[in-house]
């Protein structure tokens, strides 16, 4: 071969060869981020801000700083856009308002409501209380404070003094809206059968949205606690024709849908709410009984959202951490501990539910006495409950 | 009615109840490093955050993207200055900044701001005031990793005054390892360094006839080539390194970062049509010089310790050394007895040199466009 006439040829093939190399590196650089990255392009959206959350409502918030008529329906926003998204950013930003006009003297009574809303929203029960006694001191009468006052108090287990609360609402307050709040109580109360028969009878008719909302709330959830499911699915099905933002129902179909072993219908009725991690824990449990390799998503998100949390040292999803600990971790033993710092704190029918659950699968139900004590003494009564713990509690 | 009306959004927030707290409160992220003189870091912030801090949102279309980003880098830098401060037993530490990136996490992206703080002498504490986004967000907090030395601590910042840290402390003992380790890692983990040196040494074995490769008939003068290109590159970026190391020369990181990304194309493209083919160590020398810069780069973001900074400069070299003595050591024979093959000589020559000078470019273009 002489080199006169093979050289060009071969260095062809070697630029062949060259460019060739080059492009196979080329489309293998783009490797998965496993840490911090600069895009590609300056057009890369990094992120979608929210209602709110620009910037340019800094003003507004410095406005509020001087004004409480600004503060107050700021306020309102925030945390109204909180429940809507399930932010808690948003409770941070109300605080933020609202912090100015705490303090006030003598105090301005629609701030401590919002206050102890926060609170309360916070798991900061007796703070939330405290705030509400101030407010009612100022305005004793007052319908916000008083059912703020009536919730807290239910969440606590407290049910006599909650049930007091709901008659003084009930007293300033349209009959119906002070029923609700009234028989609601009693159903926790030892009287499930007749004050659901009672909400029943209701008309709502002429109501606004939000109050048949609240009716069909409870009255899905005194169904549940009955038994009666069929009945329970219509309420919430009613309930979120009406307010498809109420992710309170939402979840707590999504719970009635999973105990009947129908984890497909959960997912769909929750598609596209992950962001809010009390639905995202339900996703992740009807992925876990599907067998849906996107649990692993969810998993990972559920994890990092406890963990800051706990490194925080705040425990507002104390209850979520259990169930998903036990129903999605498997890790009984974690989720007894965490069902039993959630009943130190709260004491509904889930965290009965919850704790029962845990005690049962971490082979510790003795664990459970206290919170089985406590429906026993209250009349609290929940076919769940019986269920799960295989034993008759009386009503 | 109008009772109602006002009834009608506390009914709403009531009624969420205790889940009212779906989503996790906002959490800034901040590491921290402390080695001997050096506390380096970063500081990373959900994009919303940084929004509410600085105001990212350029155009105001509800969206920030990249772009918008990096046109508010100084501004963010200033808000840190501002909501960051470090105290060491000098006094502040002075913070620089690096550019911004972004991180993924599970909940969404994060801006991602790394720095550097020159605390003088770090002493045996640090103190750390946190206020991010305390005006903004009370609820907002800093969840502080810090590492000193090996030991690392967590802790929650923010809602309160500055809070205090106490420091581990090394021996010049440990210092020595720490620095001959970063020298390996560093060689290792960045293989721009190994695939110039490797593009150099792989024609150690041939020889240039008549336009072809030809192995080498004996050991010694592909010993000969080995040794003479591996102490050019050894001797000229220690060099620079120590004129670096102690402040005589700077360059800008990205020019010698994009030299460095064009040695190695030269070099490789050296193979594959081949200019020098006798005292290859002339490019090992004269581009040894540029990556010397580059180590001391690395080097300085480390931080040299006061009073021991001859020792673990020496350390640091020592390990560059080792690491890539280890790899010649691992890639040379081989190379020797497949020097006769042809998958050597029409394989690895080309098609190897080919793709270590493809990669170079995609390095050269990415750093030169920074």
């Amino acid at each position: 071969m002489s080199s006169g006439i093979g050289r060009p040829r071969m260095q062809r093939g070697r630029l062949f060869t060259f460019f060739a190399v080059a492009l196979v590196s080329a489309a293998c650089l783009p490797l998965a981020h496993a840490g911090p990255y600069a895009p590609g392009s300056d057009s890369t959206v990094l992120a979608e801000l929210p209602a709110g959350t620009h910037y340019a409502d800094v003003s507004a918030r410095r406005l509020a700083q001087g004004r409480v008529d600004v503060a107050i329906p700021l306020a309102q926003f925030y945390i109204q856009q909180s429940r809507l998204s399930g932010d808690l950013r948003y409770l941070g930003y109300a605080e933020a308002v609202l912090t100015p006009w705490v303090r006030q003297n003598p105090p301005v009574p629609n701030v401590l409501v919002l206050q102890a809303t926060l609170q309360q929203s916070r798991h900061e029960f007796s703070a939330s209380l405290a705030t509400l006694d101030r407010a009612l001191t100022a305005r004793p009468n007052d319908p916000q404070a008083l059912l703020v006052r009536a919730t807290v108090l239910r969440v606590l287990g407290r049910y006599p003094e909650a049930s007091a609360a709901c008659e003084r609402f009930a007293g300033v307050v349209e009959p119906r809206l002070g029923a609700i709040c009234i028989q609601s109580l009693r159903g926790l109360n030892g009287h499930l059968e007749s004050a659901y028969l009672e909400l029943t009878q209701v008309s709502s008719q002429g109501w606004l949205n939000s109050e048949r909302s609240w009716l069909y709330s409870e009255l899905g959830e005194m169904a549940v606690r009955l038994g009666r499911d069929a009945d329970a699915q219509r309420w919430f099905e009613q309930d979120l024709n009406l307010v498809p933002t109420d992710f309170y129902v939402r979840a707590a179909y999504a719970d009635l849908l999973l105990r009947q072993a129908r984890p497909g219908e959960a997912l769909t009725l929750l598609k596209g709410r992950e962001s809010f991690e009390p639905l995202l824990l339900r996703i992740a449990v009807a992925q876990r009984q599907l067998h849906d390799p996107q649990l692993a998503q969810s998993g990972a998100r559920l994890r990092a959202a406890f963990a800051a949390e706990t490194q925080r040292g705040e425990a507002v999803h104390r209850r979520e951490q259990a169930r998903f600990l036990l129903e999605v971790e498997e890790q009984p033993n974690l989720s007894l501990a965490a069902a039993l710092q959630n009943w130190a704190v709260q004491r509904e029918p889930d965290d009965v539910l919850v704790l029962v659950n845990a005690a049962k699968a971490a082979g510790n139900p003795a664990a459970a006495l206290p919170a089985l004590d406590f429906m026993r003494t209250q009349g609290l009564r929940d076919v769940r409950v019986n269920a799960a713990a295989a034993v008759s509690v009386g009503s | 009615m109008k009772t109602l009306r006002r009834l009608s959004w506390i009914l709403a927030l009531v009624l969420a109840g205790p889940l009212a707290q779906a989503h996790i409160a906002s959490n800034g992220f901040l590491t921290l490093r402390v080695e001997h003189a050096q506390v380096s870091g970063a500081l990373e912030l959900a994009i919303r955050d940084g929004e509410l801090a600085v105001g990212l949102d350029r155009d105001g279309d509800g969206k920030v993207t990249w772009g918008e980003l990096r046109a508010s880098q100084t501004a963010l830098q200033n808000y840190v200055l501002q909501h960051l401060h470090l105290t060491g037993a000098d006094g502040p530490c002075r913070m620089g900044f690096s550019s911004v990136q972004v991180n993924e996490r599970v909940d969404g992206n994060y801006l991602w701001l790394p720095f550097t703080a020159a605390c003088g002498s770090v002493g045996t504490h640090l103190s750390i005031d946190y206020t991010v986004l305390d005006a903004e967000d009370p609820s907002h907090r800093g969840l502080l990793t810090l590492s000193s030395n090996g030991a690392t601590q967590t802790a929650v910042l923010g809602a309160s005054a500055a809070r205090l840290f106490e420091l581990d402390h090394p021996s010049p003992w440990s210092a020595f390892i720490e620095y001959l380790r970063a020298g390996i890692w560093h060689i290792w983990s960045g293989i721009d360094h190994l695939l110039f040196l490797l593009s150099l040494l792989l024609p150690a074995v041939l020889v240039r006839r008549q336009s072809r490769w030809e192995a080498v008939p004996m050991a010694a003068p592909a010993f000969a080539n080995i040794v003479k290109v591996v102490t050019a590159f050894t001797l000229a970026h220690s060099i620079t390194l120590s004129l670096a190391a102690f402040d005589v020369i700077r360059l800008p990181s990205r020019l010698t970062e994009t030299v460095i990304a064009a040695s190695i194309i030269v070099a490789a493209l050296n193979n594959v049509f081949p200019r020098v083919t006798e005292g290859r160590w002339r490019i090992a020398f004269a581009f040894g010089l540029l990556h010397g810069f580059g180590f001391a780069s690395v080097l300085a973001e480390m931080g040299l310790p006061k009073g021991a900074r001859l020792v673990s400069l020496v350390a640091f070299n020592l390990g560059v050394e080792a690491g890539q003595l280890a790899v010649v050591l691992a890639v040379m024979p081989l190379a020797y007895l497949s020097r006769s093959t042809a998958f050597y000589r029409r394989g690895v020559m080309p098609w190897g040199s080919s793709a270590i000078a493809a990669l170079a470019l995609v390095w050269f273009v990415q750093r030169a466009l920074g």
